[in-house]
């Protein structure tokens, strides 16, 4: 059963894509050191945060979220050696581009937090799901199903 | 240009009579004054056809991607951004550089057609938009040369030089969120997918477009703005980085729509992130978003 969504319940969604080897582990982190930080985010595992395509941040704009963050290791730590070098040209750009389009900065992120970062995990969702509270709902590029 | 058409039709007669090559890629007379189509030359008697005018605007290096795998070589007209073009499928791995002869004329710029149309045969008709801020006007590669390549050398240092005017681009970053996106909604509300820019572009060169792939579902049915837009970005991550300008995108898009302007936003990003970088200039094998530097601006922290 859905619970219709209405301007006073309003809660944002927000999709985190978690590299495996460091962001994936720095949010177990978190959780394991029972570090409290708001449960609007969804996380989605992928190998590398080279994985993560700039189609994939589109469609869920498209599909209703109102917020996307990009997560990996720091530069130099990456398991693959090179991916996020790659992850961190692609998304210096897209941000770029998505905020040219007319899509506010704070909704698409990208951020490096180590599998010894728990605390900055909890940090860095606290904050961006206090800016996307401030923000709104987001409509833009969304579907309108 | 009259001179420059008269060695564009001897130097294909010359090559298609010695069976040099099979086919002559150049442009003809189209239906109106100020059109210029591709043309197909294969016969050397139908080498009066071709022609060298304002309005050689289409970029002919796309068409060699038909040529792929056939036997026999095929010789094609290059302007300074059709060049680009080529070298761009040729990093690509999409051509073989043997097969192909190449013979290059010096570009002065081609005019605006849509001005054309409403100016008339005796107006002054100024130059597209593309090619105001064109950089390479001259061929970067070539067999041939035809014209005179000193006083086209000189013409072109000069514009080397000069810095590209990002005022357009600049004038959409300073608006507020809002604004961007009803500016960009209103634009792509009228796209309606016809594929025409990526069909023309040379760095849309993937066997299978990801557009075209229905089963993956990366793009819907449903002609609605959202869809669109993902379009339109997609599109220009897809050739960020290896956009060399020539602005066929927005000239194929019967909708009018500005497509340039994204295309010049990631230009811009790219050179100030990433270091100046003109794409297909050379063939080196190093894309701005295919390797990296560690010293690249560090934002994520």
């Amino acid at each position: 059963m859905s619970v219709k969504e209405t301007a006073s319940n309003w809660e944002p969604k927000i999709l985190v894509f978690a590299c495996n080897w460091c962001t994936y582990a720095g949010a177990d982190l978190a959780g394991l050191s029972r570090l409290q930080y708001p449960p609007n985010i969804r996380i989605l595992r992928v190998p590398c945060s080279g994985r993560v395509n700039p189609q994939f941040v589109l469609r869920a704009f498209q599909r209703g979220v109102d917020g996307v963050l990009v997560a990996g290791c720091h530069p130099g730590d990456c398991h693959y050696v090179t991916g996020n070098y790659f992850t961190r040209r692609r998304y210096l750009l897209m941000q770029r581009l998505l905020e040219y389009v007319g899509l506010d900065p704070e909704r698409f992120q990208a951020r490096w937090i180590s599998g010894s970062e728990g605390p900055k995990f909890q940090e860095v969702v606290t904050k961006l799901t206090e800016d996307i509270k401030a923000l709104g709902p987001n409509r833009k590029l969304r579907d309108a199903q | 240009m009259k001179e420059i058409t008269l060695q564009m039709q001897e130097l294909a007669r010359e090559l298609l009579q010695k069976g040099e090559v099979n086919v002559v890629l150049g442009w003809e007379k189209g239906t109106f004054w100020y059109l210029s189509p591709p043309a197909f030359i294969d016969k050397p008697e139908d080498v009066e056809r071709l022609v060298f005018d304002d309005y050689c605007h289409h970029n002919l290096s796309k068409y060699l991607m038909d040529y792929r795998y056939q036997d026999g070589k095929v010789a094609v007209f290059l302007k300074g951004c059709d060049s680009r073009a080529f070298n761009i499928l040729l990093e690509d791995n999409q051509l073989e550089r043997e097969k192909y002869v190449l013979i290059g004329i010096p570009c002065p710029g081609m005019k605006d057609q849509e001005k054309a149309k409403e100016l008339g045969i005796n107006g002054d008709i100024p130059l597209a938009k593309k090619c105001q801020d064109c950089k390479y006007p001259n061929p970067l590669v070539y067999d041939y040369f035809l014209g005179d390549k000193e006083a086209a050398d000189e013409a072109a240092a000069t514009r080397e030089a000069k810095a590209i005017d990002y005022s357009d681009v600049e004038q959409i970053e300073k608006m507020t969120p809002d604004e961007k996106y009803d500016f960009w909604s209103s634009q792509y509300e009228r796209c309606i997918r016809c594929y025409a820019c990526r069909n023309v572009c040379p760095a849309c060169n993937c066997r299978e477009c990801i557009f075209d792939q229905s089963r993956t579902g990366w793009i819907g049915k449903a002609n609605n703005t959202s869809e669109n837009q993902f379009f339109a970005l997609t599109r220009a991550m897809h050739v960020a980085g290896r956009c060399i300008e020539c602005g066929e995108c927005e000239r194929a898009c019967p909708m009018n729509i500005p497509i340039m302007l994204l295309n010049k936003k990631l230009i811009k990003d790219i050179n100030q992130l990433f270091g100046e970088y003109d794409a297909g200039v050379k063939v080196d094998g190093v894309l701005p978003l295919g390797h990296f530097d560690k010293n690249d601006p560090e934002e994520f922290m």
